[in-house]
């Protein structure tokens, strides 16, 4: 019903007032319409039992007609053509229609007077707001030409009515107007408002789409391989150079969990236990090696956060480290072949020099003797020089492992002064060494190593030693650790030097290295060795006065080195 | 007669060297230079007094001829001294020998360990 009546009602056109007053006009149209059609009804009965005139019956069935065309053709008018056209056709129809609808006497003097005031009224509704002026003007001539026509005077109080009439619907349709002009322009602004967040809200999707582009083409087109997993290690997001390395396509990844994408068959299970373990112990290792499709891949993970610093997951990269991994073989090998090949021929020189010292074909002078014991010294110290850069080399590729076992330490120190006392003894130093009582006869640890080390320090303290002695003391520093002390009374070091000793291919003021001989590998190693052991050293030096160098190592216990062992 | 020296070694030099060392405190030396030969010479010929035997050698390893020994009971008695650069294999067939040298190996360190071992005359 509704619906019917907006249809019928509504004139759209773009002027929201035009809208209005066209819209009122047709509903005053309607209400004239069905008013003329009840007329003509009721004029139809009347005449049909004679209530009426002849002439009478004639004049209302004409003036019903008239209506009811009139009204329809002002409808069409209001509809097609103008609202203003028809509201002042209306309006004049109204005001013709009600001049003849009663005596004049009674128009321009009496009950029918205030008829005049429908069209006052409703011009400054309808046609504009100043018409109401306008129609007063109509009316006051038509009831003053009436008056005028039966001899009566003006009525000079109904024009001032009509008049201040006009002037209050003047007032009222302005200010409506007014009104509906200020909502307008506020309706305006309200929608340019909206139009510029729409616009800066579009723009900015934008921006955030081509940021979004820009960063899936970087990962697109990078490399190594990524996968980032949410807080459940289901794999969220893939990058095309993944499936090269993994062999996995990239969308047959999203949505996966890790432990599914690690149950892989071309996963070498030691990698697998590596990259549980990641997942298991939540944490992230920077680029450890993993054994998969064939190649090696350096693998690391970092955690994600947001804005707010919430973390929302890993972000895992496979680096391709094919080529590298076999480079450090190769250079693993080569170095182990090298010094292999290196040694051998040394030993033979060494071995010779030995026979020519030792006089096995006849006898030596002693200038004779005393070069082939430079020879031996030679050799002894390039022997040295290979064995470090060996350590060197297998440290650097992670090669040099620790193997523990029972280690005798009396036995250690004993082999110490096999290889260490006549080193010492030719710079007519002493080398003394000490077992602290609390100490177990044998300790879990690698007894290659630890010599190693031992032979180093002592080497470095007699090395740098004139005068006194070199103290090697093993000693328990906890309940559950032992240590080794190596102290000289040498010249010390520096303190601004003491950061750097354990730097590789270095010693004290730098040039040094020449006089001492050596690649300065020695304290480098020691070092490293001990960080492989777990262990700790440290150094404390006071120029002129000596060097302590101390190691703290655990103690490890038989039935922790099993379980070890079983892991 | 002389206490026999088995010298198992591919080096040349080294093996001379060993020779010497050994041949100055009486032995009687018998070298070896390949895996093969020593395998041959083991099975075949009389049990020696002593063997030097180096782990890395053309053919057959020094921890195949090793095996292939510790099965035999002949050897029972032969003191088998290991001679080798690697001091990891070393320390891994410590357990089945008398003795582990590390290359490089003194030649006097080399002479006074056999003197020891030789018995008196």
């Amino acid at each position: 019903m509704k619906v019917f009546f907006d249809r019928i009602l509504n004139v759209p056109t773009s002027d929201p007032d035009d809208t209005r007053r066209r819209r009122v006009l047709n509903i005053l149209l309607l209400g004239t319409f069905a008013a003329a059609v009840l007329g003509l009804v009721g004029i139809l009965i009347a005449g049909a039992v004679a209530q009426v005139s002849e002439a009478d019956f004639r004049v209302l069935l004409f003036g019903a007609v008239g209506a009811i065309l009139g009204t329809a053709g002002i409808y069409q008018v209001n509809r097609r053509y103008s609202g203003r056209f028809a509201a002042l056709l209306f309006l004049l129809m109204l005001t013709a229609v009600f001049s003849v609808s009663d005596s004049p006497e009674q128009l321009s003097n009496g009950r029918s007077l205030f008829i005049f005031t429908i069209p006052i009224t409703v011009s400054s509704l309808i046609l504009a707001s100043q018409a109401s002026f306008l129609f007063a003007i109509i009316s006051s001539a038509i009831i003053s030409g009436l008056a005028m026509s039966i001899g009566q005077p003006i009525n000079i109080f109904a024009v001032i009515g009509f008049f201040m009439l006009a002037l209050v619907s003047w007032l009222t349709a302005r200010s409506l107007e007014t009104a509906l002009d200020e909502l307008r322009t506020i309706n305006a602004n309200l929608d340019r408002v909206v139009v510029e967040r729409t616009e800066a809200l579009a723009a900015s999707l934008e921006r955030e789409r081509i940021e979004a582009g820009r960063n899936q083409a970087i990962l697109d087109s990078i490399a190594d391989g990524v996968i980032v997993f949410d807080r459940r290690w289901n794999a969220t997001l893939a990058n095309p150079a993944i499936r090269g390395m993994l062999e996995i396509p990239q969308e047959m990844i999203v949505g996966k969990n890790f432990r599914e994408l690690i149950d892989h068959p071309k996963l070498a299970s030691k990698s697998r236990h590596l990259l549980l373990a990641m997942v298991e112990h939540d944490t992230q290792p920077i680029g450890f090696r993993v054994e998969w499709a064939g190649k090696t891949l350096s693998v690391s993970a970092a955690q994600v956060y947001n804005d707010r610093g919430d973390n929302i997951g890993t972000v895992i990269v496979f680096r391709d480290f094919t080529r590298e991994a076999e480079v450090e073989r190769m250079k693993s090998t080569f170095v182990a072949m090298v010094s292999h090949e290196l040694r051998t021929p040394l030993n033979a020189i060494l071995g010779y020099a030995e026979m020519f010292k030792e006089a096995i074909y006849g006898p030596m002078n002693e200038k004779q003797v005393n070069m082939a014991d430079r020879i031996i010294k030679n050799t002894q110290r390039l022997l040295g020089l290979i064995n470090d850069l060996l350590d060197q080399a297998q440290m650097e590729a992670g090669k040099l492992t620790i193997q523990m076992a029972p280690v005798r330490l009396s036995e250690l120190l004993d082999n110490l002064h096999s290889v260490m006392d006549k080193t010492a003894s030719d710079k007519g130093l002493k080398l003394v060494s000490e077992i602290q009582d609390d100490l177990p006869a044998i300790v879990n640890g690698d007894a290659t190593r630890l010599q190693q080390i031992l032979v180093n320090l002592v080497n470095n303290a007699v090395k740098f030693t004139d005068q006194g002695l070199v103290l090697v003391r093993l000693f328990r520093s906890a309940e559950t650790r032992w240590g080794i002390e190596v102290t000289d009374t040498g010249r010390g070091i520096p303190e601004a030097e003491i950061p750097h000793i354990f730097e590789s291919f270095r010693q004290v003021e730098g040039t040094t290295t020449r006089v001492h001989g050596g690649f300065g590998l020695g304290l480098s190693i020691v070092k490293q060795l001990v960080q492989l052991m777990n262990g700790e050293i440290n150094v404390h030096s006071v120029v002129d006065k000596g060097t302590t160098f101390t190691i703290t190592l655990p103690m490890v216990t038989s039935t922790e080195l099993v379980r070890n062992w079983r892991n | 007669m002389d206490e026999l020296a088995l010298i198992i070694e591919d080096d040349e030099d080294l093996a001379n060297i060993f020779a010497e060392a050994l041949r100055g405190i009486g032995y009687e030396v018998e070298i070896l230079p390949d895996g093969r030969v020593a395998q041959e010479r083991l099975r075949t010929g009389t049990e020696p007094f002593i063997i030097l035997l180096d782990m890395h050698l053309p053919h057959i390893s020094g921890g195949e001829l090793l095996t292939e020994m510790k099965q035999e009971k002949r050897f029972e008695k032969t003191t088998i001294i290991i001679t080798t650069a690697d001091a990891r294999m070393g320390e891994m067939y410590r357990d089945q020998v008398d003795f582990v040298l590390i290359k490089p190996i003194s030649f006097v360190q080399l002479r006074d360990l056999t003197a020891r071992l030789k018995p008196k005359q």
